[in-house]
């Protein structure tokens, strides 16, 4: 009788109905337009919402979503979308959708972003940093409905990578239907928090740094198989979400840390994915502040780090080495840019000589969070700060909660910071304008703080040909520029890695942004 | 018999003498008291005996196992951490930012507790039943929640977590020293030191504190377990020592993220401490024990 | 006894009253706004609400002594405010992790209890003999044993090495209990869920580790507070007295030592219930327990002073109630007694 007890308490049965994620944080909202940060994006966009346009996940093309059909005009300026019929809007407590979904969701979603006179436009603090920092509220020109079902969306000029900022994450669809009932209440701030989207799941709980709780949505449009229920039990700590993945607590993780690699690689029951990472890991130096807008002191200051090193002891290898922003899988890559090469000597040399005595003192910002592309910025923090020691630099490292830190960051209160950039979606445009464009620095994604003229041209001619060889002209100029320049020293591109369990099937990485749970299942 | 002596030799051992003896019949508490030693040593000539500078980073040395592992090297004894950093050197500065400390600590509080001890033990009426009433609140308080006020007032750090752990530590003592007072006071020959015209502080200073020595002494080790575990245990959550310091609680909460690849780095500093407060014990209850034989005789 | 009561709860008064008074101080030593760290909202949204003229519970105006009645009639109420960073109500939030702290200590105290004292009672009988050696030995290492790496070395054994129990919260998130005392065993037979049997087994399965932790330190303790105080009671002369009217050991033991052994050690236990606690709360941020330390500890992590101000208060009420009603008990069992002696482990 005993033996039995203590056998029913230590065989873990796991329950079929539901899909625990073990997350690394809690979202800011749960609508993706507002943050383009993946912890909000995993637990947003593609559980609660769909898109007009997808990016297939094993090819990376462009496929229909909410929108069948699409017709581009021969001056590529006019796009007209098929809308998807009989798509359903989750039913929650305080809403029941009386209709289904059709061209005004698609002029509210866009119009919410696109016009600062929209009246859900300044809800949840009125900036959109992806679309934003894109210009695609200036792009777009207008977003006529044309019938119940067909959508034209009109653009100031021509722009090659537009369908594809369509895909992304953060181009999803609300319900009008539910922000008019929310306006009636004078309740518009629960559009964000209290969600209603037309993805797998639906929420039905979340507590702040506990859990999110999701259930199915029973009518969703596409026939992918559903558990009852998907739970992200946030989790903030690796080792710790590791650990529950090997207890069975939880039976996909987000972001294996890189030393850990190995130890999923031996056990029997998980699985390890791996995917050459769209990002960019970099240490940018805020440019608007002196003595950081010389370029030589940059130039110096990236050759005293040895970025070798670095990868070896934060990336355990699972990462190459940067040059251009934009990772070798790219076409917009060059391999023969100006190299920063580790030379202390000459690096001291330089900053005698461009001012910088010894004893000068700086701060080195480390994000408080792990990311595929940086998973340790403390750690990195803490190596650059023995580097500089011996050029005579001293270094503080500076680092608060993670809300915090990015809104002083967008202040520009640091001198130098690590962190780094994901692509949400395979065009090399998605690194070079939001990282490094002027419109950049004030939806806040330019941590270098770096406007330059002749970047921004070169970046905008880029978008004016649809051909990829001429495109790439641009862009190689651009990272000629950005070689010698270097308003930020590219570290490492990492490699992406989901660890999941066998039991569960169907589980992608999604090279282009946010994790997705449609039609993952457990056995 | 015959007499060679003139006098008759009898030799009286002090009572401090006595329990030292009675201490020496106990193998056990005499091997607490030798770790006991070695970890003094350590706190006082760790410099010359740690191998490397705790903070010295090896990006070329990372998770190194300790050298009785098949992988493990004869360089880093106890293997490195995350940064590469050799945890021997670690553990044995951090043996004496832990143990330093507490010590540290103990005898502040100790100070000061014997002092409102006497205050209290000396007066009567309302001075002394506040500050009763003041000490069993505090008292009551986990130390851990006092440490919480603290640092949500002054900001995170190792010295505001060591107020919190003195204010912890006093009250045992003021107790302690107020009720020996007041058994003292009765005796006679305190009577007469009292009827010599002793004033109060006289009174105290010459005549009980003498024979508080030991039982203070006592109460020290208790003390001292306790402080420890609290030191590190504030390191441990991160509101005390803060992180690339090698105090133990701390090196024990940075080893987690490393536990599950390079779980030595959770085991050694963890048995340092472990080692630490067993033999602080075990030298504790071997003194109690020797003077309660020494009383009984 | 009229008497005992009426002095006890005069002092439970006069401490709670002292208790609030230091809370409400607590908002003026933080760093920010007293006003903000109260109700948890910013100014400019308390402005909003003023504006819109809903009654926000303070005069952002108004001195000190009338900031404390409002303050106080929130409190009453229930309105606690709200948490910097989660914008939750903290009443809720509390009510939800006391519940669970109170629960673990509970089970390892009852567990600790079980085990301590017959150790004790086997200590004492056999002092000086191999059984009491052997327990003291286990005891010193039991209570020098830092909780935190205890807990520790029993996730690495038991749910990573082994993989039979799980490492943290209180229940699968699967499941679904409504929460109605916030004791999770008493709420799910109390629940009408259909897999009860499974779900009761998932929350036994969380609490063995933390329990474990928790209870292997306070076993320790209890059992040398009992061994001691049964030496002593053994020693006593109405003992011996009894072995010389010739009564056998067992009856000694039922007749006279259990008794006189149990009453010292009961205060002496009481004393020990801030360890308890403190232990509690280490053990909790590591099995990430939703009880009212790892909740503290986050807040403090988040700077979330308003959630910082109001978790005190809750804890300290607490343990300033069951403190002083166990001493009241004691009193009232035991009127002889003029104060609670103190002593040492």
């Amino acid at each position: 009788m005993t033996l039995y007890a203590c056998d029913a308490l230590i065989t873990s049965k796991t329950d079929p109905n539901g899909i625990v994620y073990c997350s690394e944080g809690s979202p800011s909202s749960f609508n993706p337009q507002l943050d383009t940060f993946g912890t909000t994006v995993d637990a947003s966009s593609h559980q609660l919402y769909d898109r007009l346009l997808d990016f297939d996940q094993t090819s990376g093309e462009i496929v229909p979503a909410l929108a069948t059909s699409w017709i581009i005009s021969s001056d590529g300026k006019t796009y007209t979308f098929q809308l998807r019929k009989k798509v359903a809007f989750h039913n929650i407590s305080t809403f029941t959708p009386s209709r289904y979904f059709n061209a005004d969701d698609v002029l509210f979603s866009f119009n919410r972003w696109r016009l600062s006179t929209h009246p859900y436009h300044q809800v949840s603090g009125g900036r959109y940093p992806y679309t934003d920092s894109l210009n695609l509220n200036k792009l777009i020109k207008s977003v006529k409905r044309l019938n119940g079902y067909r959508v034209e969306i009109t653009l100031q000029k021509r722009e090659s990578s537009f369908l594809a900022n369509l895909a992304t994450d953060f181009a999803i669809i609300l319900s009008a239907e539910y922000a008019e009932t929310l306006t009636a209440r004078n309740q518009k701030q629960l559009i964000d928090s209290v969600p209603v989207g037309t993805g797998p799941y639906k929420l039905s709980d979340f507590r702040q740094d506990q859990y999110i709780k999701y259930s199915k949505h029973p009518e969703y449009w596409r026939s992918d198989k559903l558990t009852d229920k998907l739970i992200f039990d946030i989790t903030p700590s690796s080792s710790l979400r590791l650990a529950k993945l090997i207890t069975g607590e939880c039976d996909a993780i987000a972001l294996p840390a890189h030393s850990e690699l190995e130890v999923v690689r031996q056990q029997d029951n998980l699985v390890l994915d791996e995917e050459p990472g769209q990002n960019i890991g970099f240490w940018a130096f805020n440019t608007s502040r002196p003595p950081f807008d010389n370029p030589a002191i940059r130039r110096a200051l990236s050759m005293a780090v040895d970025r070798n090193a670095l990868l070896e002891a934060i990336y355990f290898d699972s990462a190459i080495a940067a040059q251009n922003i934009v990772p070798p899988t790219s076409w917009a890559f060059q391999p023969d840019v100006k190299k920063v090469n580790f030379n202390p000597t000459a690096a001291k040399k330089m900053l005698r000589e461009n001012g910088i005595e010894d004893g000068f003192s700086m701060t080195v910002w480390a994000m408080p969070v792990k990311r595929s592309y940086n998973p340790n910025a403390m750690k990195m923090a803490e190596l650059i700060k023995g580097y500089l020691q011996d050029v005579g630099i001293q270094v503080n490292i500076v680092s608060y909660k993670w809300s915090i830190f990015r809104e002083k960051l967008s202040q520009g209160l640091h001198d130098s910071v690590l962190i780094g950039w994901s692509a949400d979606n395979g065009d090399p445009d998605n690194f070079y304008r939001p990282l490094l464009s002027c419109a950049a620095i004030e939806s806040g994604t330019n941590r270098a703080m770096w406007c330059f003229e002749k970047y921004d041209q070169l970046i905008n001619e880029a978008l004016d040909y649809s051909d990829t060889q001429e495109r790439a002209y641009f862009y190689g100029q651009a990272n000629e520029l950005l070689a010698e320049q270097l308003p930020l020293l590219p570290i490492a591109h990492a490699s992406k890695y989901q660890a999941h369990r066998k039991e569960l099937n169907g589980l992608v990485i999604n090279p282009y942004g946010g994790i997705r749970f449609g039609g993952v299942t457990k056995n | 018999m015959a007499r060679f002596n003139l006098y008759q030799e009898e030799q009286h051992p002090s009572p401090l003498q006595y329990t030292w003896l009675e201490f020496q019949k106990n193998h056990i508490a005499m091997g607490g008291l030798v770790c006991l030693v070695l970890f003094i040593l350590i706190t006082v000539f760790c410099p010359l005996i740690a191998p490397f500078d705790p903070n010295l980073q090896k990006t070329g040395n990372i998770l190194v196992p300790p050298s009785w592992d098949a992988n493990g090297g004869i360089t880093h004894i106890f293997g490195t951490d995350g940064l590469g950093r050799d945890i021997l050197s670690r553990v044995l500065y951090g043996c004496r930012m832990t143990f330093g400390i507490s010590i540290l600590l103990v005898i502040f509080a100790l100070l000061v507790g014997v002092g409102l001890g006497a205050i209290a033990g000396m007066s009567k009426g309302f001075r002394s039943s506040f500050l009763n009433h003041t000490l069993d609140s505090v008292q009551a308080i986990p130390t851990i929640l006092i440490a919480i006020i603290i640092i949500a007032i002054l900001g995170t750090g190792l010295v505001n977590s060591m107020w919190a752990i003195v204010l912890a530590l006093i009250p045992q003592f003021v107790h302690q020293t107020r009720d020996f007072v007041r058994s003292e006071l009765s005796k006679e020959y305190v009577m007469a030191a009292r009827l010599d015209g002793a004033s109060k502080i006289q009174l105290f200073a010459r005549s009980i504190l003498p024979n508080m020595g030991e039982t203070l002494v006592m109460q020290a080790t208790l003390a001292l377990s306790i402080s420890i575990l609290d030191v590190s245990a504030l390191g441990f959550l991160n509101l005390g020592a803060q992180a690339p310091s090698s105090e133990l609680g701390a090196l024990l909460s940075q080893g987690i993220e490393v536990a599950y690849i390079a779980p030595w780095n959770i085991a050694l500093p963890g048995g340092a401490l472990f080692l630490m407060v067993v033999s602080v014990n075990i030298v504790g209850d071997g003194l109690r024990s020797a003077l309660k034989n020494r009383l009984l005789h | 006894m009229l008497n005992i009561l009426l002095r006890y709860t005069n002092l439970i008064i006069i401490t709670l009253f002292i208790l609030s008074l230091l809370s409400f101080a607590l908002a003026y030593l933080f760093p920010g706004d007293p006003i903000e760290i109260m109700t948890g909202l910013k100014l400019e949204e308390l402005q909003k609400l003023q504006n819109q003229s809903v009654n926000i519970g303070y005069d952002p105006e108004g001195g000190v002594l009338s900031q404390y009645g409002h303050y106080m009639s929130e409190l009453f109420s229930g309105n606690w405010g709200v948490s910097f960073s989660s914008g939750q109500p903290l009443y809720e939030e509390i009510m939800q992790s006391l519940p669970a702290s109170i629960e673990l200590s509970a089970y390892a105290l009852t567990i600790s209890l079980i085990l301590g004292l017959p150790l004790g009672f086997i200590a004492a009988l056999r002092h000086h003999k191999l059984p009491d050696y052997t327990l003291l030995s286990f005891s010193v290492v039991g209570y020098s044993i830092p909780v935190f790496w205890l807990a520790l070395i029993l996730i690495l054994v038991f749910s990573l090495h082994f993989g039979w129990l799980p490492l943290s919260g209180r229940l699968s998130l699967i499941f679904d209990v409504p929460n109605k005392t916030g004791f999770i065993l008493i709420d799910i037979l109390m629940s009408d869920i259909d897999n009860k049997h499974a779900v009761l087994l998932d929350a036994l399965r969380h609490l063995i580790l933390p329990t474990l932790s928790i209870a292997i330190v306070t076993t320790t303790l209890i059992l040398r507070i009992t061994r001691r105080s049964v030496i002593e009671t053994l020693n006593s002369e109405f003992i011996q007295a009894a072995y010389a009217r010739g009564l056998t050991t067992r009856q000694v033991l039922v007749r006279h030592g259990i008794r006189n052994a149990l009453i010292p050690i009961l205060p002496l236990l009481a004393m020990q219930f801030p360890t308890l606690l403190t232990n509690a709360m280490i053990v909790e941020t590591i099995f990430s327990w939703p009880g009212i330390g790892s909740w503290l500890i986050q807040a403090i992590y988040q700077q979330d002073y308003s959630a910082i101000q109001a978790g005190m208060l809750a804890v300290s009420v607490f343990v300033v109630l069951f403190t002083m009603s166990i001493d009241m008990l004691l009193r009232l069992t035991d009127p002889k007694r003029k104060k609670v002696e103190r002593g040492t482990i």
